[in-house]
C-alpha cells in the first residue's frame, strides 16, 4: 500500500507506478513498429492501472516496489505527509485514457497510439518535474464542486 | 512505422498546444498579479516577500523555507493559500510554494510559481530596490 490512514504518501510507489506506466507505452510504442502484437501492453496497461486505482493491493507496479524493490534496499522509501486520492485519480485518469486509447488501436491505431503517449508524457512529467496533471484537474473538479475533494497535497493546492 | 511516427507527431502537436495553452496563462496570470496591492501588507519602503504556502506542502518545508532563511534582513509575509483564499486568488496561486516579491509601496513585482531558490529570490529583491531607487531619484 502507498499510503497510511494518517494521510501519508509514499512517493517512491508513485515513482515506480508512474516508471512502469512510462515503459510499457514506450515499449508498446516501439515495439509495434516491428511486432504488431505489441500494442496489446496498451489495454493491459489500462486495466492494470483501473484496477490499481480502485484495489491497491492489485497495483502491479506499486505491488512490485513493495514486494520487490523496497526490501531489497533497490528503491529507498520516501513517505511525505499527503493524500492519496489525488494520486489515485491522476491514475484512474490516466487507465481511462488508455481504455479510450485502446478502443482506437484497432480502427485508428494513430489516434490510439497518440493518446497512449500522452499518457506516458503525463506520467514523465510527474515523474521528472513532480507535477501530477491529474491531481490538479482533481482539485479544479473539486473547486468547482464536480467532485468532493479538499485542498493539501505535495506541491499543489 | 508510419502510424508510429503520425502519433508521435499529433501526441507531440497536444504537448506543444497545452504548453503554449500554460505559458500563455501563466503570463496573463502575471499580468493580473503585477500591479495588484496586498491589502494586508504594511507599506514599507524595502522591498518584501508574500511567501503562500499550505499545512501539508513538503516541497515548502524542504526546500523553499530553507531558501528563505537565506534571505538576511528581508520582511516575509507568511500566507496560508488555503486559509487566505481571496489573497491567493489574486496572485492566481495554484501552486504551492509561490512567493510574491513585492515592492515597499505594496506593488508585486515578480511572482515565482512554483519553488524559488534563494538566488532567484536575491536578484528579484535586487531589482526591486534598484527600482525604488530609481523612483527615488526622479521624485
Amino acid at each position: 500500500m502507498a499510503t497510511s490512514p494518517r494521510g501519508v504518501v509514499d512517493h517512491s510507489a508513485l515513482k515506480v507506478n508512474q516508471t512502469g506506466i512510462v515503459a510499457t507505452v514506450l515499449v508498446a510504442f516501439i515495439g509495434s513498429a516491428f511486432f504488431r502484437p505489441a500494442l496489446v501492453l496498451i489495454p493491459m496497461l489500462a486495466v492494470v492501472l483501473l484496477l490499481g486505482t480502485f484495489a491497491p493491493q492489485l497495483a502491479l507496479f506499486k505491488q512490485l516496489y513493495f514486494k520487490v524493490l523496497k526490501p531489497r534496499g533497490i528503491v529507498r522509501p520516501r513517505v511525505v505527509q499527503d493524500r492519496p486520492e489525488p494520486h489515485n485519480f491522476a491514475q484512474g485518469l490516466g487507465g481511462v485514457f488508455l481504455v479510450v486509447s485502446s478502443a482506437f488501436l484497432l480502427p485508428l491505431p494513430v489516434v490510439g497510439l497518440a493518446l497512449a503517449l500522452l499518457v506516458a508524457v503525463l506520467a514523465f512529467i510527474n515523474l521528472a518535474f513532480g507535477y501530477c496533471v491529474g491531481c490538479q484537474i482533481y482539485f479544479q473538479l473539486g473547486r468547482a464542486g464536480f467532485i468532493k475533494a479538499t485542498p493539501g497535497t505535495t506541491g499543489t493546492v | 512505422m508510419a502510424t508510429q511516427l503520425w502519433a508521435l507527431a499529433a501526441a507531440g502537436a497536444v504537448v506543444l498546444a497545452a504548453a503554449g495553452l500554460e505559458l500563455w496563462r501563466s503570463r496573463h496570470a502575471r499580468a493580473r498579479a503585477l500591479g495588484l496591492t496586498a491589502t494586508s501588507a504594511a507599506r514599507d519602503v524595502e522591498p518584501y516577500i508574500l511567501y503562500f504556502t499550505g499545512e501539508n506542502c513538503s516541497v515548502c518545508r524542504t526546500h523553499q523555507e530553507p531558501a528563505l532563511a537565506k534571505l538576511a534582513g528581508v520582511r516575509i509575509d507568511k500566507v496560508d493559500a488555503i486559509a487566505e483564499r481571496e489573497l491567493a486568488d489574486r496572485f492566481q496561486v495554484y501552486t504551492l510554494p509561490t512567493t510574491v516579491v513585492m515592492s515597499g509601496e505594496g506593488k508585486s513585482l515578480n511572482v515565482n510559481y512554483g519553488y524559488a531558490p534563494a538566488t532567484k529570490l536575491e536578484r528579484q529583491l535586487a531589482d526591486a530596490r534598484g527600482a525604488n531607487l530609481r523612483v527615488n531619484a526622479t521624485a
